[in-house]
């Protein structure tokens, strides 16, 4: 059985938000859920100041504290390795959005228009997502979160976000698979997990930014 | 709600091209059940290769949004202004035809109509805006974007120097880049998805990129160095670090300025070209001959590389000359010492010529490499720029000077060196050999674009003349559009001077938000856009300018919902450089236009048709299309005058006449687009094609010369700089550069995130989401060190305000990635439009700042100066 696990390169990636909205647009997230945000902050001083970009996504851990605190047995993990959320279980206690280290974890109370100011029923877009949002595996007043887009995984293709990265700074594989390309990317270009301290075991590794 | 396009209940694929900025990459658009419902990048294109940006994706909510406009509407508040509510009332198509072409009708002359159109559908203003004027007889236009987002700058010096609209890197070859004012491969919508990658895999191969910009900007957090510059100084730190170059280390490249410059091209005294008696050919110095002979003598080859004298004094019929490359190297010498460049720029002397130093080795000059069979000069290093340079009084110059470090040293269209966007030179098509865009030589030489955006090309210059247009612009000789007439109180008293016989009565305008995007909004308001008597709006939001100003608005389809015939081409900012195939993507529907909105193209057809002017326009079409589509159109595909076409049978004709008669409409909407190989010829043109370049500018004595005495038979030369107008490049300093008032202690300058474009997407509210969290482009970026000597702190109010009393207001983020001097603000912010309600009161809006007076103004191409110098302040309680 493959490990799903990805790799996302620092030295690449430039900041511009591709993977957090082409999630969004594959998710059909509600307003302010991200699965796969870009978080970006300047570090170092001038002149020599950077801006880090860091682009995130649910670390699919292999020891995750968000299933180990979970009181209904809703989160579970599945033979690939992906931390699922069970819909019917979970009650929406947030314990898990408490334990998770990465913060991939978002609950939304139910769907807000992004257009509030209008008048009249959503439009067809909006009407098609709320419904594939609330039919899908995710819904309101539950733990939510990035899968690594298994319903694309499964026709063979790659999870949105590494697809729309401009910069093709973000790789897809099994973990699993010594000669994967992303277990050679880990292996030769140094791959790190973020905060190993955590003691989670992350299946998302990052390449170093310089 | 009711869309038509939910009617049909189709599912699947649509192959298309993006429109959420000018990159206009290839995409597909994913249907269920008639209702769109994701866009992704077309893997079949070279134009992104399946990749999707954040705007492109986002789309969704553009095509959807519930604010745009879905009816005509006619203002009823006879009031104009900026702010003010228009009150709307919705009108059928057919009032608002009837009062278009009443108002048409009515006019006291056809001249006073007037274009405005965005240069976000850059693809769509290519036919309707010069058809219409053409077949209506009038000659103004506005570009929007231009002036401040776009210009004359840039794309003027391009032309001249690379056959093209921009410049980027080859990356494919690339170890050295220098980054001036751009964010080319960080977002910027030239080749936007392509050239990500690429700039990442060079990167990765060790390419090192130094980054001059006012702040730590995307490009510059991921390029080796960053070297902070005072705004508006890029000539001047260009030209030290030529001067470190050509008079300290010495290297240049011999041979290309020999064969494809005017580098040796002999100057007399006057500063002009020493010239053959008999055939009026300039001369050159003949070493081995030891005698003048006609620039063209030696066959134009990698091969052969004459002795030509670059360097001396000569005498040629008792005249005393010198090559220009003499002058040149001289002229950088006495004039850019490091010394003084550090002084104007602020960079430290040793880090200009270091950098000077690592470029030139990295260009590796003498080098050669086989690109698919053919041996071509191999110059690894690029200097490119693009807004931040020429956003300056200095303009024309940034941008050019900037340019004579690539070619100095042969690095501009070969392998490794600084490349023509597009690229420029085009072969075309096998079956048709169109679009066919090869640049050819003038009779000194030098190069002309073939194949152009615009019908006056950058060179030869545009011949000074009496002024017809209402902004005077033909009369000079190097631009495109300017401000500095237009948006000032001064306007009326310019057209008296120059004795307009005609005033403006009806403006059209099509996607452009201009009272956003020229200049400060009043100036824009009140000195141009009140001046007209009826202002027809196509739009897809109702924006700052529609409220202000529009009489009449028309929904108009956005990208998704319109068909065009191409986008790629002419070839400006779609195609990566490199060994890519050239692809010619169309634009299609991928539902039909939701409500009642329809197409710009579509309905300026109408209103042709309406007036009895249809023979007219169709005619502008074909004459339209060889320009900017490179070729004479076959007489089958011609429209006929007296014929009758819908907009669609247009585009149909248009297609199989680039593109052979079994790639019409239908055959390119199975697949978006039509692709063939590119060829070395055409990639790495510069030695394939028989032109040069000028790194002396000689012809622009003649031109300032012309244009002087134009002005003088007017009494007005007190409005363009002559100095301007010298054949040798030059750093000529911004007002903010000679504003010694202690008072305004800071530059402001602004600049653009890569998930926004231009002031057409901040209603969009996945991209509002990103912008929400974004550190930085809602938000006035201050040096951390200034701010707390001011006393500011994160998110206080603050105030900037410039010499002029011009003012501007919002939250302050003190950060490290700023010149201590200076503030930076995210461009085409602060939106206050009821029509947008998602980006009202978001970031701020930088342009108030900006006085588009003719002080502000480019002398050599009218280029709006877009730094400014404040002072900044805590607001009061009651002003936050």
């Amino acid at each position: 059985m493959p490990r799903y696990g990805f790799v996302i390169d620092l030295k690449r990636c430039y900041g511009c938000y591709s993977c957090q909205v082409a999630c969004k647009a594959e998710n059909c997230t509600p307003k302010g859920i991200d699965w796969a945000r870009c978080i970006q902050a300047e570090v170092g001083q001038y002149p020599s100041a950077l801006r880090q970009m860091l682009p995130t996504v649910c670390m699919q851990c292999d020891d995750p504290a968000c299933m180990t605190v979970c009181p209904t047995g809703a989160t579970t993990k599945d033979e690939n390795g992906i931390i699922q959320v069970d819909k019917k279980l979970c009650m929406g206690c947030k314990y898990c959005i408490m334990a998770c280290p990465y913060g991939a974890r978002q609950v939304v109370a139910n769907w807000e228009t992004y257009f509030p100011d209008a008048p009249g029923d959503l439009d067809p877009y909006e009407a098609y997502a709320k419904k594939r949002w609330e039919e899908g595996r995710a819904g309101y007043g539950m733990a939510t979160k990035c899968d690594y887009c298994m319903h694309r995984v499964k026709e063979g293709r790659n999870p949105a976000c590494v697809d729309a990265c401009p910069a093709k700074a973000r790789y897809f594989g099994d973990l699993s698979d010594p000669e994967s390309e992303i277990s050679i990317l880990i292996r030769r270009e140094r791959g790190f997990q973020l905060n190993p301290e955590f003691g989670t075991n992350p299946s998302c590794y990052y390449l170093p930014p310089r | 709600m009711r869309t038509e396009g939910s009617r049909t209940n189709d599912s699947g694929w649509i192959y298309t091209s993006c429109g959420g900025c000018y990159g206009q990459c290839g995409i597909r658009v994913k249907k269920e059940n008639g209702v769109v419902v994701k866009i992704e990048g077309n893997p079949d294109t070279p134009a992104g290769s399946g990749r999707i940006c954040a705007k492109g994706s986002a789309q969704l909510m553009t095509l959807y949004d519930r604010h745009r406009i879905n009816y005509p509407v006619k203002r009823t508040n006879p009031e104009k202004g900026v702010g003010v509510d228009p009150k709307w009332e919705r009108v059928s198509w057919e009032e608002a035809f009837d009062t278009i072409v009443t108002k048409f009708k009515n006019m006291k002359d056809p001249r006073g109509a007037y274009f405005q159109a965005t240069t976000v559908q850059t693809s769509e203003i290519r036919f309707a805006v010069p058809a219409f004027m053409k077949a209506w007889g009038f000659k103004n236009y506005w570009v929007s974007g231009g002036g401040l987002w776009c210009g004359n700058g840039a794309h003027f010096m391009n032309g001249i120097m690379h056959a093209a609209w921009s410049i980027i890197p080859d990356w494919n070859y690339n170890k050295y880049t220098i980054y001036f004012g751009c964010s080319k491969g960080h977002g910027a919508g030239h080749a936007a998805l392509q050239t990500a990658q690429w700039v990442a895999d060079a990167r990765a191969k060790g390419m090192k990129a130094v980054v001059f910009d006012p702040f730590l900007s995307t490009q510059a957090s991921k390029a080796h160095e960053w070297v902070p510059i005072r705004v508006g100084t890029d000539a001047a730190a260009a030209l030290g670090m030529v001067n470190v170059i050509l008079n300290d280390l010495k290297i240049w490249d011999a041979h290309y300025l020999k064969q494809k410059t005017n580098a040796p091209y002999l100057i007399k005294a006057d500063g002009c070209y020493v010239r053959d008696p008999e055939t009026n050919k300039p001369l050159v110095w003949d070493l081995s001959a030891n005698k003048a002979v006609p620039f063209d003598a030696y066959e134009m080859s990698l091969d052969v590389n004459p002795d030509l004298a670059l360097e001396g004094e000569f005498k040629v019929n008792g005249t005393v000359c010198h090559p220009s490359f003499q002058l040149f190297r001289e002229h950088v010498k006495k004039n850019y010492p490091l010394d003084k460049v550090e002084k104007i720029t602020s960079v430290p002397k040793s880090t200009l010529r270091r950098i000077a130093t690592e470029f030139a080795e990295h260009a590796q000059v003498g080098s050669t490499i086989v690109v698919k069979g053919k041996r071509l000069p191999l110059r690894p290093s690029a200097a490119i720029f693009f807004r931040g340079s020429q956003g300056h009084v200095n303009s024309g110059w940034n941008c050019l000077s900037i340019d004579l470090l690539n070619q100095i040293l042969g690095a501009a269209d070969v392998p490794g060196g600084s490349m023509g966007h597009g690229p420029p030179v085009s072969h075309g098509h096998p079956a048709t050999g169109k679009p066919n865009t090869i640049p050819y030589a003038c009779p000194d030489g030098l190069l002309i674009v073939k194949g152009w955006v615009y019908d006056h090309k950058p060179y030869p210059l545009h011949e000074p003349g009496p002024p017809q247009r209402l902004d005077l612009q033909d009369m000079f000789p190097c631009s495109v559009y300017n401000a500095f007439t237009i948006c000032t109180p001064e306007w009326e008293k310019y057209l008296k001077d120059f004795k307009i016989d005609y005033r403006p009565e009806i403006l059209i305008n099509f996607g452009s938000n201009s009272v956003m995007t020229m200049a400060n909004a009043r100036d824009v308001t009140e000195n141009f856009l009140k001046k007209f008597d009826f202002i027809l709006s196509f739009n897809i939001y109702q924006n700052e300018f529609t409220e202000a100003v529009a009489d009449i608005v028309l929904p108009d389809t956005c990208y998704l919902e319109r068909y065009t015939p191409c986008v790629t081409f002419p070839s400006t900012f779609c195609h990566p450089t490199g060994m890519d195939d050239w692809v010619w993507q169309i634009r299609q529907p991928v539902v039909e236009p939701l409500f009642e909105r329809r197409d710009f193209n579509e309905v300026m057809l109408e209103i042709a048709k309406r007036l009895g002017i249809q023979d007219k326009y169709y005619e502008a079409i074909n004459n339209i299309i060889p320009i900017r589509y490179g070729g004479e159109m076959d007489p089958k595909y011609r429209l006929d005058p007296k014929g009758d076409y819908t907009w669609q049978q247009v585009v149909d004709n248009v297609l199989k006449d680039r593109l052979g008669p079994d790639k019409g409409l239908e055959a390119l909407k199975k697949t978006g687009l039509e692709k063939w190989p590119a060829k070395v010829e055409e990639t790495y043109w510069r030695w394939f094609a028989p032109v040069r370049v000028p790194i002396y500018f000689e012809y622009f004595i003649e031109g300032g010369q012309k244009l002087m005495k134009v002005l003088k038979s007017f009494g007005r030369e007190d409005i363009v700089d002559i100095r301007f107008y010298t054949p040798l490049a030059e750093w000529f300093p911004c007002p903010s550069h000679e504003n010694a008032s202690g008072e305004f202690d800071l530059w402001a300058f602004c600049w653009r995130p890569s998930f926004h474009t231009q002031s057409s997407t901040q209603n969009n509210p996945w991209l509002d989401e990103v912008s929400v969290k974004d550190p930085f482009v809602y938000l006035i970026q201050i040096n951390e060190q200034t701010g707390k000597k001011k006393g500011l702190k994160d998110n206080d109010i603050i105030w900037i305000e410039n010499p002029d009393g011009k003012r501007i207001k919002g939250p302050v983020k003190l950060v490290q990635g700023m010149h201590p001097e200076q503030l930076g603000i995210a461009g085409c912010h602060g939106h206050w439009a009821r029509g947008t309600p998602v980006s009202r009161g978001k970031g701020v809006f930088y342009d108030d700042l900006i006085n588009p007076d003719l002080k502000h103004t480019d002398s050599l191409t009218q280029g709006t100066d877009a730094c400014v110098k404040v002072k900044v302040y805590k607001a009061k309680e009651g002003e936050i």
